[in-house]
This record gives C-alpha cells, structure tokens and sequence, in this order.
C-alpha cells in the first residue's frame, strides 16, 4: 500500500493565500501560455468591491468567506527512495469570485455631433 | 518543478499550526486521508471555474485605510487549478485489520523448547501500511477485538485460548469466593502465573475487567458481567448451528460463573433470535462476520432472513451509520416497509437469492 504524507513546513504553520476564483477561461493574447505574464489589475471599491480588469474587460466580484478552507498542498520531487510526499504551502479561508459576466471597457464614445 | 493541488477541507482541525496527514491505499483501494484520529475519503471534484492561487494577496480588510495616494502592489499568481479534492469523512475500513492478525491467532507460549510455529506476524508499523485507517482508530479496534503486543507484535488470541484464561480466573474468583467487582491482580498473577505467561493473565483481565485501584494503592478489577456472560454465549453458540432457545438459555446460565446473570439483551450484535419457528431457536451471527460495504450488508442481511424488525436488525447496521444518521434513516434508504401481524418489518428493496 501506498502511504503519502502531507505536513506543514517544520518551524512554522502554513501561510494564508487567497483565491480568486473565475467563471470561464483565462488565454493569453498570442496563446503564448500564462506563465510570466501579466493577467490584469485588482482593484477595491472604497466599499471593498474586487474589481478585476483583464485586457479591455471590467468584471466585478465580491468576497466570500469559504465555509470549507482549502488547503494548497505542494509536491515535491520524488526520487527512488523516498516516497512521494506533500508539503502544505498555504490555507485558504477566503476567496475573491468574479461571476458576472465581463463588460468592455470603452475609452472613447464619439459624442454626437 | 513543484506541483500544487487544491484540497478543500471540511475540518477546523486543519488549521493548526503543524498539519500531519497521510493518505493511504492499496492499488485496488480508493485512496483515504487520515490525520491522527479520523479518516476521509477522496475525491476529486471538477469545476468549469478557474482556480487562481494569490500568495500574500490581500483583500479590503486587510489593507489599511489610505484614501490619499492610491498603492500599487505586485501580487504573482502562483498556480491555478480546474479541479480539487474533497473530503468527506467515512467510517474507516478496519475489518482487513482482524482479518490480518487472524492469519496467525497465538494460543499461548511454545511448549518446551520449541520455537512458535512461523506464520505473518504484524507491528503497529505494519499495521499502519496495510489498514486505511488513522492510527487511534487502528489502535481502538486492536482493543475492540482484544489483540495484545507480543514481542512487538500485535496478536490476536485464539479463542479457545481467550476461554481457558478466562475460566483459570473464575475458577480462582470462585474458589477465593472474591466478589466479581474484587478481584486483586497480585494474587491473580501468584496463583495463575504458573500455569500460563503472567502477561496473558493480566491481558484477559484487562479484556474482561475494568482496572482500578483500592485504598491501599493495590490494582484491582471489577469483571464485566456482560461481557464474561456474551463471550461464554460465543462459545456454546459456535459449536452447532441453531439452538433451541430455551434449552440454550438453560446451558448458558449454568456455564457463566455463579452469580452471573446470563441475559439475551447481552446478545446484541452476536446471536440472532428466531422466535417465529416451534421452538424458538438462536443461532451464532456476529456483526465481523458480515460485509463491511452498507449495501453488501443490507444484502447478506436479507439473504439470511426475509423480514427483520427494527430491534432485531439494528445491532447489525448501527456501525454503519454516518455522522448524524440514524438507523431509521438507514432503514429508509436500503429496505422497505411493510406491516406484519400487527408489526412493522423491513425487507430488501431488490430481489434477493435466498
């Protein structure tokens, strides 16, 4: 049988990370993949409303405690003689949920003349 | 590079500031996870939404109260994910754990100077690769079926072994005409030691008896009349098939120590009553012999008696419950109702061989 241990850095408990949690599917411009690059900008309302502008797209979110906490496990690498084991990098007890649907974001409206 | 995958957790306990978990299976085995003393089952859930994981991001609350100059800050995002996996806490499966230890059931010392007959013998290590369970639910049932370490081994006892130590220490209650609630391990281990290893003695005590000490700081043990009287009922019962319950009844009484009261509610879970057939009989049926899956039990309970009412079937189903589930619940779910003679009984929902 297999035994996989998961446990927390030694020393210190694990950190808290947020999640921010999308309806859909995240591309980049090219399809040049997501790694390195920058997916947008975060903002909060002065009332705390997640606003998230990716591209020309403005979508609104709002927080929600998580009922359940997740936790983020991360695995390291196996070698032969160890067996497989996760270390827990982070709790989350929160996440930021963007379900409405994205609006443009139109800079210029030609006015009427 | 390292891989990141989402657990969603459901137990306050996993925020604690050191996290031991291990997760356990067999290759033919749904995988479980288990911390100290619970276990859970696995399950991976997939959703259409995007999973984005943000070290150090922080939300409103958390940020202080600057309205003057907006703030710039660089969060990265570490990963993201399209599915995790769930918990869900289960009863843990420990019925492989007898089955192990029955491979090789120890009936006593070697005689003479022969070696113990090889055969598998199992440490607690051991234990922990093979059974899907946390480690104080394995050692909760080690208790349950009465296995002691020997030599670092944990071993179950034969049980006609378990019987003949038991009746050396009523035979000694009878014969010091000790109260059952009085009985001095000191004096236990004088007299029986030479007979069989001191360990074993004070191991069925322990299994039978509940350990105290009296004003005099001497360890003392209160026998459990129940549980003499069941494991005596366990003895007669599997030497034949059925009973006739009175004669039964009579045998019994007579077989426990004197004083003893043998009674049938004692028999919950061990014997069936058939009180429909002329003369009503009892026949051995424990609840370890049965399938541990729900509907594999419900099964083989059906396939050995057509209708049950709710007393008789119920101390056969009651492990199965969940968190907060009763019996009647149970009941509602896996067998139908009907009235009989006046009385409600259940039978299976599907058809069943007999």
């Amino acid at each position: 049988m297999v035994q996989i241990v998961i446990s927390s850095k030694a020393g210190e408990g694990p950190a808290e990370w947020l999640l921010v949690e999308l309806q859909g599917e995240m591309v980049s411009r090219q399809n040049t993949g997501l790694a390195g690059n920058l997916m947008g900008d975060l903002h909060y309302t002065k009332e705390g409303v997640p606003v998230l502008v990716v591209g020309h797209h403005i979508l609104y979110g709002k927080q929600v405690k998580l009922e359940k906490p997740f936790d983020e496990e991360e695995n390291m690498e196996t070698n032969q003689e160890n067996p497989t084991s996760y270390t827990v990098s982070a709790l989350i007890k929160k996440k930021l949920i963007f379900k409405t649907r994205p609006k443009p974001i139109i800079t210029n409206v030609p006015k009427k003349v | 590079s390292a891989k990141y995958c989402p657990i969603l957790t459901n137990h306050k306990s996993m925020e604690s500031l050191f996290i031991h978990l291990i997760i356990r299976g067999d290759k033919d085995e749904h995988a479980v996870l288990c911390n100290e003393d619970e276990t859970y089952d696995l399950k991976i859930a997939d959703t259409s939404n995007l999973l984005l994981f943000v070290p150090g991001c922080k939300t409103p609350d958390q940020l202080p109260d600057i309205s003057a100059s907006p703030q710039l800050v660089h969060a990265q995002i570490w990963g993201f994910s399209n599915c995790y996996w769930e918990l869900r806490r289960q009863r843990p499966r420990l019925k492989k754990l007898k089955k192990l230890l029955m491979e090789n059931p120890y009936d006593g010392p070697a005689v003479g100077m022969q070696e113990e007959a090889p055969g598998p013998k199992y440490t607690m290590d051991d234990l922990l690769e093979r059974i899907q369970a946390s480690r104080e639910e394995i050692e909760a049932h080690l208790q349950n079926v009465h296995a002691c370490e020997i030599d670092g081994f944990w071993r179950i006892l034969d049980f006609d072994y378990e019987m003949k130590l038991l009746g050396h220490v009523t035979q000694l209650v009878d014969s010091e005409s000790w109260s059952f609630s009085k009985v001095p391990l000191s004096v236990c281990l004088e007299e029986l030691g030479s007979l069989e290893p001191k360990s074993m003695i004070e191991h069925c005590l322990n299994c039978y008896g509940r350990r105290y000490s009296n004003e005099d700081g001497q360890v003392i043990y209160a026998l459990d009349e129940d549980k003499v009287c069941r494991a005596t009922a366990q003895l007669l019962l599997q030497n034949a098939v059925k009973f006739n319950l009175s004669e039964f009844q009579e045998v019994w009484q007579q077989s426990v120590p004197e004083g003893m009261s043998a009674r049938l509610d004692q028999l919950r879970g061990l014997a069936l009553l058939d009180r429909s057939s002329k003369p009503e009989t009892i026949s051995l049926l424990r609840i370890e012999d049965l399938p541990e899956d729900t509907l594999e039990r419900f099964n083989s309970l059906f396939s050995l008696r057509e209708k049950w009412t709710q007393d008789d079937i119920e101390p056969y189903i009651q492990d199965l419950c969940g968190e907060k589930q009763t019996t009647g619940a149970l009941l509602t779910k896996h067998a139908r109702s009907s009235v009989q003679n006046g009385v409600k009984v259940y039978n299976s929902r599907r058809p069943i061989a007999t």
